[in-house]
């Protein structure tokens, strides 16, 4: 295919290369006003003090105030990941192994909808079940399960059940090309030499799995990490997560440095980074089916 | 056999419940009048859905809404079909570059994005801080992705370089061929890219709240102050919420279900 295109190209184009270069630059100049120049404006003004060189920005980052911002944003990353990997995988094995197709179309559909959902409407919704007098709250009670005060939907553990909204449908999206990948035979094979199911899945499945499931967890965690509109409106400031810290300076309510901001939110970048270089490695490792 | 398939239904009932019960008992909520003592609504009424359509603040955050989203989009369209088109066709080592440009949201939180953008535009003197056209902008960023790659699909889908040879024989120009040849052959990316731009600009608060905060309020914005003040109404205003990306994501299922249809048609020609 691009031995193809590009010999057409050489026959019917001749080598005017730079000048068809210019055709792209309002869009580069749009990613230069946009995208790079902020960010770059910021990762300057978070290393300087009065003109000078300074890593004051990134001690006062590394302070155990933000430290532990840091870490609950971690802490409720890693968790709404890992229950939407665990989840989202194995609700995406029951609906590939269904028979019936409605009901297959109608739970992918599903999942590439809510996998949008977020922010203010997804907080509120799950107040209105969740919350001291939500609906689910009053049938547990009914049922002799008092959730309040032990739970709060306002807290770390409610803002991960509404994370997992839109996180499980992420990884069933995530993760259907590659169950579809695991073939029928290799099952067969294994149960034939004589392993159990159980065998199957440990030893040969899951294996296999690892650089989609891997991956997987990573997208859900940098989604979770950035996040920022449902966190806020659930909890206003009680959860203290790292979005809702820089937030805050950004608006004002904390009278402290602006460059701090800068140095919280380079941290922030790096880390999200790092998970999203991660995801595209894994996620080119990562087996799928060549034909669905 | 029997006892590992029920296994199945189970996980299935249970994930459709988890999806699904949060809308319907918003909706239940918005038109209830009472529901924080028993287990089944005290009785129905329309008053909350009255009451907060008839605030002026309502169509006003309404209308600012559906004006971001139809900017970001129609400003993303002219960026990026000409863009996306004019690499694939002359400038194919400019890709990754592009991409990079493209895929740039996907690293960068919402409110890492807002801090910059504030720190760059209050250093020089560009007066767009504080001022619509820096959401719009910073919408575009957000939603690059979301115009991108349906393009290129569509672009890919289609034999774009024998079209525009074709076209450029009888005499087009390259705009001509753009607009007469290639977008009326993309039309489904493009359709299916201007919806996921709409959902995604219609539902962002993290950017507005940060950039424009209260001087250009939108729909989101609204319904986060109504969670602080009245349940009742802000509820209704989620229902409109989840109604806006429900009926624009099932959209976006069928124009690209019936995209690849007409792909398929084309190639098979």
């Amino acid at each position: 295919m691009t031995i193809n295109t590009s010999r057409l190209q050489k026959s019917t184009k001749p080598a005017i290369s730079w000048i068809a270069w210019l055709g792209l630059v309002p869009f580069f100049i749009f990613g230069l006003a946009f995208e790079f120049l902020p960010i770059l404006t910021t990762i300057r003004s978070s290393f300087t003090k009065d003109g000078l060189f300074t890593l004051e920005f990134y001690r006062q980052a590394m302070e155990p105030l933000f430290l532990r911002s840091f870490a609950t944003t971690f802490k409720i990353s890693a968790t709404t990941a890992f229950l939407g990997m665990i989840f989202g995988t194995l609700v995406a094995y029951a609906i590939i192994t269904t028979r019936n197709k409605f009901v297959q179309n109608l739970l992918t559909a599903l999942s590439d909808v809510t996998t949008n959902f977020g922010g203010a409407p997804l907080a509120f919704a799950f107040i209105v079940i969740l919350g001291s007098t939500g609906i689910i709250t009053l049938l547990l009670k009914e049922v002799g399960i008092q959730l309040y005060p032990h739970f709060r939907i306002y807290s770390a553990s409610g803002l991960t059940i509404a994370y997992l909204y839109f996180q499980l449908p992420l990884m069933i999206l995530l993760i259907i090309p590659s169950l579809h990948g695991l073939k029928r035979e290799w099952h067969e094979a294994a149960l034939n030499l004589g392993a159990s199911t159980y065998q199957y899945w440990i030893r040969v499945a899951l294996p296999i799995l690892f650089p989609s499931l891997a991956s997987g967890f990573l997208l859900l965690f940098a989604n979770s990490f950035g996040a920022y509109a449902t966190a806020w409106t659930l909890t206003g400031s009680d959860v203290d997560l790292i979005t809702i810290r820089i937030a805050a300076l950004i608006r004002g309510e904390v009278q402290l440095a602006p460059e701090l901001a800068d140095a919280l939110s380079i941290i922030s970048l790096l880390i999200m980074i790092t998970c999203v270089l991660g995801y595209n490695w894994l996620s080119n490792r990562a087996i799928r089916a060549t034909t669905k | 056999m029997k006892t590992r398939a029920i296994w199945r239904p189970i996980v299935i009932t249970l994930f459709l419940l988890f999806m699904i019960v949060p809308v319907i008992a918003t909706f239940m909520f918005s038109i209830s009048t009472r529901w924080d003592r028993t287990l089944w609504p005290e009785g129905f009424t329309l008053d909350w859905w009255k009451a907060v359509t008839s605030h002026s603040a309502f169509g006003l955050t309404l209308k600012n809404s559906f004006l971001a989203s139809f900017a970001t989009m129609f400003c993303l369209l002219i960026l990026v079909t000409p863009t996306t088109y004019w690499m694939k066709l002359r400038v194919p080592k400019a890709k990754p570059f592009v991409e990079l440009l493209t895929t740039f949201s996907f690293g960068v939180p919402g409110v890492v994005l807002a801090l910059a953008l504030i720190r760059f535009y209050s250093k020089i003197p560009l007066p767009i801080i504080n001022h619509p056209a820096i959401l719009i902008a910073a919408c575009m960023v957000l939603s690059l992705p979301f115009m991108y790659r349906p393009v290129l699909n569509a672009l890919d889908a289609i034999d774009f370089r024998v079209l525009t040879e074709c076209a450029e024989s009888l005499g087009a120009n390259g705009w001509y061929t753009l607009v007469r040849v290639i977008i009326p052959n993309i039309m489904p990316g493009i359709i299916s890219g201007c919806l996921l731009v709409f959902s995604t600009v219609f539902s962002e608060f993290t950017l507005t709240n940060l950039l424009v905060g209260t001087r250009f309020k939108t729909f989101p914005i609204y319904l986060v102050e109504f969670t602080r003040q009245d349940g009742r109404q802000a509820s209704a205003l989620a229902v409109i919420s989840f109604l806006a990306a429900w009926v624009t994501s099932l959209l976006i299922i069928w124009v690209t279900s019936k995209g690849g249809r007409e792909t398929t048609h084309i190639s098979r020609q």
